[in-house]
């Protein structure tokens, strides 16, 4: 793995019983960068992002990341109630909590600080005593990212956060991705491939297997105008 | 009222243990709304009276025998549906009815005259006695102490387990703690409200309060006091009216919740109405 790889995959492989999501997957990421996560619905998208945020284990090959590299998840939000007693805060700062349990782990100023800091980068000041069944559509994904910026990971996964969201949120979001990318590493599912191209560094096309490509000409030269995605 | 406090210890025994359990519905009620266990726990309470009544028939202390019963269903539950294809509503289902029959089972089997179980179907606050306000004590110094030392983490995957789990934070303790935590819970509830209301209990304290607070310490404190108000209510309202306390207690706090909800759904709709004219 080299000083500038972010994240190895070496011949991955995952199955659910007998159906195989994703097969012989080999890519790299590199330190520093978006990379649009596309491909058909049933291709494996979300398996990858599991994968890569640690909630599945490859069956077979070996995923590795740069040393010292954590990973803040950015899931879709759809399992979450909403009705859950919680402010933008309270939310964000659970992003810096101890990875270890602890006895007794208790937020420091250092960490509120964090968390004031995060909402504030992803434009949410102001919003920090309101609880999340308050916020829009996109405030609520912006509080998602904020909470994953707070945590201080290194590589940020994001799965489809632009679903649901109009054009004018969708582009906000990707402002902030562009904003946070100088000293982290992005990837993110979208099904939005002109809007998330036009951020992107590369592309994992993911249909039971992964290819990488460095731009939508490429991928369109390669697989044709009516790519699905 | 007052005079039966200060002069009898029935009445002081009731009070400290309406007290007790108001702590237990803010916490474990809490997580069990919120963690969306409340069937579960319906079928934990109902399957620890195959507990109290092995008790009866080898003449031990039934909650203890209940206690055994409550931590085995939690953690059959919790293993079975994890591990293997049943889910977690039918093996509740299963274990409801299977404490009750074995429960009723033990009692017929017991020599002698059967006893009056209604105080563990519908509880007696009023037969709380002090070797059972002892353990009910420690029963909820231990919720107290797991719930302030692990606070944080318990709130974090009471909230988003999935983001927890991904951060690297060992969500399975914590899984193993809250099923720890929910049957002891309910051993202190069943002396107040019995095995048969002891859901109730847990869950309408919380409810009212997630009516009126956004955030979740407020959410349990709020639980607690209402969960106390209800009780020392509800046992005056038994006293003078000489109808069981639990009853009364569980009336009291639905009429309470459904009238809350009544208020704030015709406000919130009152707010939507001056919005759509533009009022507000």
């Amino acid at each position: 793995m080299s000083k500038t790889t972010a994240i190895q995959f070496d011949d991955v492989r995952f199955c659910y019983d007998e159906v195989c999501a994703i097969n012989n997957v080999t890519f790299s990421i590199e330190k520093n960068s978006i990379t649009a996560i596309i491909g058909p619905n049933g291709g494996g998208k979300s398996t990858l992002v599991k994968i890569l945020s640690g909630l599945l284990k490859p069956d077979e090959g070996s995923f590795l990341v740069a040393d010292n590299f954590s990973i803040g998840y950015v899931s879709q939000f759809t399992d979450v109630d909403l009705s859950f007693p919680i402010t933008v805060m309270g939310m964000v700062l659970s992003g810096t909590l101890c990875q270890n349990i602890k006895p007794f782990c208790k937020y420091k100023k250092e960490h509120k600080e964090r968390a004031r800091l995060a909402i504030k980068q992803v434009g949410l000041h102001g919003y920090e005593e309101r609880g999340i069944n308050q916020l829009s559509g996109g405030q609520l994904k912006r509080a998602v990212i904020a909470r994953a910026i707070a945590s201080e990971a290194d590589i940020i996964v994001l799965d489809e956060p632009d679903s649901s969201l109009d054009v004018e949120a969708a582009a906000d979001l990707y402002k902030i991705l562009i904003d946070i990318k100088e000293d982290r590493t992005i990837l993110i599912v979208s099904h939005h491939l002109d809007a998330v191209l036009n951020i992107s560094d590369s592309v994992l096309y993911v249909k039971s297997t992964v290819t990488k490509y460095s731009s939508i000409e490429e991928i369109r030269k390669k697989l044709g105008d009516g790519i699905i995605i | 009222m007052i005079n039966a406090i200060l002069n009898y210890t029935f009445m002081q025994n009731a009070l400290m243990a309406a007290l007790l359990a108001s702590i237990v519905t803010g916490i474990i009620g809490t997580i069990a709304i919120e963690k969306k266990l409340i069937s579960m726990s319906g079928g934990i309470a109902h399957a620890s009276f195959g507990g109290i009544g092995f008790g009866y028939l080898l003449g031990f202390e039934p909650i203890w025998g209940g206690l055994v019963f409550a931590v085995g269903s939690s953690v059959l539950i919790s293993r079975l549906s994890k591990n293997s294809k049943i889910k977690a509503d039918t093996m509740t289902g299963i274990l409801w009815s299977f404490g009750m029959a074995l429960g009723i089972l033990f009692i017929s089997l017991a020599p002698g005259y059967m006893p009056d179980m209604t105080s563990y179907l519908f509880g007696d606050i009023l037969s709380v006695s002090t070797s059972s306000l002892i353990y009910m004590g420690i029963f909820t110094a231990v919720i107290i102490f797991v719930f302030a030392m692990l606070y944080n983490h318990l709130i974090s995957y009471m909230f988003d387990e999935e983001y927890s789990k991904a951060r690297g934070i060992n969500t399975k303790a914590l899984e193993w703690i809250v099923y720890l935590m929910i049957p002891i819970g309910i051993m202190v509830l069943i002396k107040i409200v019995g095995i048969i209301l002891t859901i109730a209990l847990m869950t309408i304290p919380v409810s009212i309060a997630k009516l009126i607070c956004k955030s979740i310490k407020r959410v349990i404190i709020a639980s607690m006091i209402l969960s106390a108000v209800f009780s020392v209510v509800g046992l005056t309202i038994s006293y003078y009216v000489n109808i069981p306390s639990g009853v009364c207690i569980i009336l009291l706090s639905t009429i309470v919740y459904l009238l809350l909800l009544a208020v704030k759904h015709s406000i919130q709709k009152k707010l939507h109405s001056q919005r759509v004219h533009g009022k507000v």
